[in-house]
């Protein structure tokens, strides 16, 4: 793939000290939509959270490219500032920190693009949000849309977003799903971890390629339509077993 | 001028330590003669720049200064026109003792000169240097009123009375701002506070203190709320210090209120035994005490708290936060809730921990350096809300915070 941003290199993952996948390859081209699937605990997390430099998550083996650099050993800002971002799953509460506050330093740090931050904080309905504190009382979506905002407001080369959609109301999973064209249009590649039939119905034109994960493997990745439905059908385990021969 | 009973009682004194904090010997330092200097003899020098400097008081701030101490010599200065003819007054103790029937009435009422070593030694021998401030009733001061006690020579013993008298329905913002120059300079400083807020009136007082790692610092101060009346400190601390100890007194009358900020901010070995208290002396009267202590380096900090429930209806409440920046630091907290009326309530909350990782960690994730994120957390934990603060207040607290946690190391 020539306009490839993304690749990770037959890379064990580890969170603290323990192995969750081994041998994991994945590759991703600029403006791509990935999602990555599996039941829970099944390391997605993981595998994005290490792919960004997240402590306690790491590469232990093999490599992480950016843009042709080799990050594997890049601190975690220094991933953020070559490109490469996460949205939490769960991100901590801040107290005393404003949300307006972390938007200067991130427009001071990386110059952010005005009418793409503009059309994304109308997308995600972020003005009501500035002068909180950062995560703290928020709801649910409130969370969601907030750090979906904040990851790709930078316009990343990569944002991994890791179930960006959880516990979040129609309408508002309808407004991530905007954000994410929105990025794509932009040619931020993005790499998204769900469980929602909905949120999955939505993306299916927009995306590239589905990553199967199951017991500790990445399995299989394939077109949308070759793994989305039989999941559907059959649960993972029956999808892993017809996408691999898993036994 | 010494009344002869209490200059008694102080020489007996002198050797009483007090209840907190190491016990220093004050023998060691000079006490000077007060005298009067002229504006271009302290603002040309540049150890005065120095001093205020750390305060985040800017040359034009120092110059227009209610009142500034350096050592043993002041200058207050001519207040604006419009609040001379309303009758506000800013001047030296010892010339308002001179001049004033109000001075007289109030000086040394609140605070014993026999209360410790620290205050005898002040009225024995302070010849009543340190400013008295009086605004007259139904007289509403917005714009604050800064004052600046500085040390530029070392072993000084600075002994100062300060008098702030707040008339009924009247009201002022006081920022004081005291500082050392030179980070390694020994010196004392004792600093003798009576404030006076009348029926209905309002006082707000920021405190900022800069000093250096030989200063022995031990401010008294009490603070007398009548009915209706509020009273509101901000005190803060960002420096090494020798040791620093005080634990000032707020009395409330019927439907009076008080809210007590601290921000101590310990490092080096230096000792912080700060507090506040509040007694709920009348009824409706309501006092909230606030604080946030952060240490680094080998430095002890102690945060006490006490409110007292005198009389009900009324509410006191106490919040006091530690963050503990090094493995050699320590913190200790210590609420004291005291109730002698069923109808008072009172609550408290304490916590001490240190950085969390998963904080530190999300930051980076967006970007931030690890020192950055460190300091957006030490910002975020000593920004407390404090509606009261005046506007201009409130960029000189933000300064000094930003200094704070722009150094967010152990
Ligand atoms: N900090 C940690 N220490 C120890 N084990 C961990 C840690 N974080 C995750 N794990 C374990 O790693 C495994 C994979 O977890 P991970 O969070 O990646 O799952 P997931 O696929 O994202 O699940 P979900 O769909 O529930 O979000 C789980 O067994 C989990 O308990
Ligand atoms: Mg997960």
């Amino acid at each position: 793939m020539s306009n490839e941003v993304l690749r990770v290199e037959d890379a064990d993952i580890y969170v603290a000290g323990k192995k969750i996948l081994r041998k994991v390859n994945l590759s991703v081209g600029a403006g791509e939509l990935h999602i990555v699937m599996g039941p829970n605990a099944s390391g997605k997390t993981t595998l994005l959270s290490a792919i960004a430099g997240v402590e306690p998550y790491e590469v232990k083996s093999g490599k992480v490219m950016l843009a042709g650099e080799d990050i594997t050993n890049y601190p975690l800002h220094k991933r953020v500032e070559k490109g490469l971002v996460l949205a939490y799953q769960n991100p901590p509460s801040f107290k005393g920190v404003k949300v307006s506050e972390i938007l200067k330093w991130l427009r001071r740090k990386f110059g952010l693009d005005s009418s793409f931050t503009e059309s994304l904080a109308e997308i995600l309905d972020i003005h009501k949000l500035l002068g909180r504190d950062l995560f703290s009382g928020m709801s649910g979506g409130e969370r969601k849309r907030l750090e979906t905002y904040l990851t790709l407001s930078i316009m990343p080369k990569v944002a991994l977003l890791d179930e960006p959609d959880s516990g979040v109301d129609l309408d508002s999973v309808g407004r991530i799903l905007e954000a994410i064209k929105l990025a794509l249009k932009h040619s931020v590649s993005v790499v998204l971890v769900t469980h929602s039939t909905h949120m999955l119905n939505l993306v299916r034109p927009l995306t590239n390629t589905v990553h199967l994960i199951f017991k500790g493997h990445l399995v299989f990745s394939g077109l949308y339509d070759e793994v989305v439905p039989l999941v559907i059908k059959r649960g993972f385990e029956g999808a892993a077993k017809v996408l691999r021969g898993w036994s | 001028m010494l009344n002869k009973n209490m200059a008694e009682a102080a020489r007996k004194a002198l050797s009483k330590p007090a209840p907190y904090g190491p016990d220093v010997d004050l023998s060691k330092y000079d006490v000077l003669n007060p005298r009067r200097i002229e504006p271009t003899e302290i603002l040309e020098q540049e150890r005065v720049r120095d001093a205020s400097g750390r305060l985040g008081f800017t040359p034009e701030m120092v110059r227009k200064a209610g009142y500034v101490q350096v050592n043993e010599a002041y200058l207050a200065s001519a207040l604006v026109e419009s609040l001379r003819k309303q009758g506000v007054v800013v001047m030296s103790t010892a010339e308002a003792l001179r001049k004033l029937d109000i001075a007289r009435e109030v000086a040394w009422t609140l605070i014993r000169p026999d209360t410790d070593k620290y205050v005898a030694t002040a009225y024995l021998y302070g010849k009543e240097q340190g400013y008295f401030i009086y605004v007259p009733p139904g007289v509403k001061v917005r714009t604050p009123i800064y004052t600046c006690l500085l040390i530029t020579r070392g072993m000084t013993a600075q002994l100062l009375h300060n008098i702030i008298y707040v008339a009924d329905g009247a009201e002022a913002n006081v920022v004081t701002g005291c500082s050392i120059a030179g980070l390694h300079a020994e010196a004392l400083h004792i600093g003798v506070s009576e404030f006076f807020v009348g029926k209905d009136a309002k006082l707000t007082f920021a405190m900022i203190h800069a000093w250096s790692k030989g200063a022995v610092v031990r401010p008294r101060t009490a603070v007398k709320v009548a009915e209706g009346g509020r009273y509101v400190s901000y005190y803060m601390i960002y420096s090494a210090v020798h040791s620093l100890q005080s634990y000032p007194k707020v009395t409330l009358g019927r439907n009076a209120s008080t809210s007590l900020y601290s921000i101590i901010s310990g490092e080096g070995e230096g000792i912080y035994d700060v507090g506040s208290s509040a007694t709920l002396a009348g009824p409706g009267s309501s006092a909230e005490i606030i604080s946030r202590n952060l240490a680094k380096g080998k430095s002890r900090v102690v945060a006490r708290a006490e409110i007292v429930g005198e009389s009900g209806p009324s509410k006191g409440h106490i919040e006091c936060m530690g963050l503990i920046l090094s493995d050699t630091a320590y913190i200790s907290t210590v609420p004291l809730l005291d109730s002698k009326n069923p109808e008072a309530t009172l609550t408290h909350e304490a916590a001490i921990g240190k950085i969390g990782e998963d904080q530190l960690t999300y930051l980076m994730s967006k970007g931030f350096s690890e020192e950055e994120a460190r300091a957006l957390i030490i910002r975020g934990f000593l920004s407390v809300e404090a509606p009261d603060l005046p506007p201009q207040v409130k960029l000189s607290v933000d300064r000094v915070t930003e200094l704070i946690s722009s150094k967010g190391h152990g």
